[in-house]
């Protein structure tokens, strides 16, 4: 997939832009489905989908902590996705943000 | 990470030297507490919203790992490491590159998975286990809190605690204070003053119409410390401790005036300079 292609699958909904944002300036946030979507101000239902699609793109991981499941970047299949991907992600303005 | 035998071995060497003492790296800080933190011990940070609580936090860790090799957690359910980044930044702490070099990690998580039992366990152990750290600092207690029915706070709290002892690991825990001004001698009502080996305020204090900070000590088990009530500052290098407050009595109740002995003093040498110009005339 070329870097152009994968841009364009990683930002084909606004709330898959808005969670790559997040976790790629917040390479450190572990969170519950809950916990994450009400960072992004939305609700666990709403943003499941596509915590999906990037847990199968492999930006994203799923981790069974306990009884529970956190969520986190990848850090080593992120590391595979062309950096100018993620560039371009930093520099994108969610919700009027500076 | 960087554990191998000679850095074990200065690590083990400075313990002793320091007499397990976890230094602050804040010159005079350290001297109040007679060496600094006694080694594995949970501090309570208390102070209103602006007091210094994070900025203080961060350079414990931040020294602790320049300074004295130790590799610090700075666990966070409120602010976004975003954020704090960009805060540490301001004060020339460069906290990416410490997280890229593994010697600080940054952890934003939810109380809610902190508080699944099993959950808050694992994330804790696996974070103890693979990163060993020998600092954590926990931002903060209040907001963990509300998540937390009051009468299970002190046994989810004892909870954290413990599992920070078990391992050695010395902890700031944050706890904000509601009243940003007066008398907040009473830091929580939760009973968690009494987990905790000490306790730091920060306070804000009015003093002749100027805005001016405080640090006192209000426990710490096990040592003596500086009982007096120091200024402080937060510069552009992080929280500088300044001279005690000795001319006032009061201020922790948010009426301070000047204490009887300055009073006097200053009665004596006003009574003084009057006498002196009404002879040279």
């Amino acid at each position: 997939m070329s870097s152009e292609q994968l841009f364009s699958t990683l930002l084909a909904s606004e709330i898959r832009g808005e969670l790559l944002v997040l976790f790629h300036r917040n390479p450190g946030l572990i969170d519950n489905l809950d916990g994450v979507a009400r960072r992004i101000r939305r609700t666990a239902s709403l943003i499941r989908a596509d915590v999906k699609a990037l847990v199968d793109l492999g930006i994203l991981i799923q981790k069974k902590i306990g009884g529970s499941v956190g969520i986190r970047l990848d850090s080593q299949g992120d590391k595979e996705i062309p950096e100018s991907v993620p560039t371009r992600i930093r520099t994108i303005n969610v919700g009027g943000e500076k | 990470m960087g554990t191998g035998a000679s850095d074990m071995n200065q690590l083990v060497a400075g313990k002793i030297r320091d007499g397990g003492r976890v230094k602050t790296g804040i010159p005079a800080f350290d001297e109040m507490l007679h060496g600094g933190f006694m080694e594995g011990d949970s501090v309570m940070l208390a102070g209103s919203a602006g007091s210094g609580k994070t900025t203080l936090a961060l350079q414990y860790l931040v020294n602790g790992t320049t300074r004295y090799n130790d590799r610090g957690v700075y666990l966070t359910f409120e602010q976004l490491p975003d954020q704090i980044y960009r805060d540490a930044l301001g004060f020339g702490w460069d906290l990416k590159k410490l997280e890229e070099e593994g010697r600080i990690q940054l952890i934003c998580t939810s109380p809610d998975l902190m508080l699944d039992a099993d959950a808050g366990d694992g994330l804790l152990r696996d974070t103890i286990k693979e990163f060993q750290p020998q600092r954590i600092v926990v931002d903060s207690l209040s907001h963990f809190g509300m998540y937390v029915p009051e009468n299970n706070l002190r046994k989810e709290v004892y909870r954290l605690i413990m599992a920070f002892k078990t391992k050695r690991i010395s902890s700031i825990l944050l706890w904000e204070t509601s009243q940003i001004m007066g008398n907040t001698l009473s830091i929580s009502d939760a009973g968690l003053s009494f987990l905790v080996d000490s306790i730091i305020l920060l306070k804000p204090v009015e003093i002749e119409s100027s805005m001016r900070r405080l640090l006192g000590i209000l426990k710490m088990r096990g040592s003596d410390h500086d009982k007096r009530l120091r200024e402080f500052e937060i510069t552009s290098h992080g929280i500088e401790i300044q001279n005690p407050f000795t001319n006032y009595e009061g201020i922790l109740t948010g009426s301070p005036r000047r204490s009887q002995i300055e009073a006097a003093a200053n009665s004596w040498s006003m009574a003084f300079e009057g006498a002196k110009q009404k002879h040279a005339k």
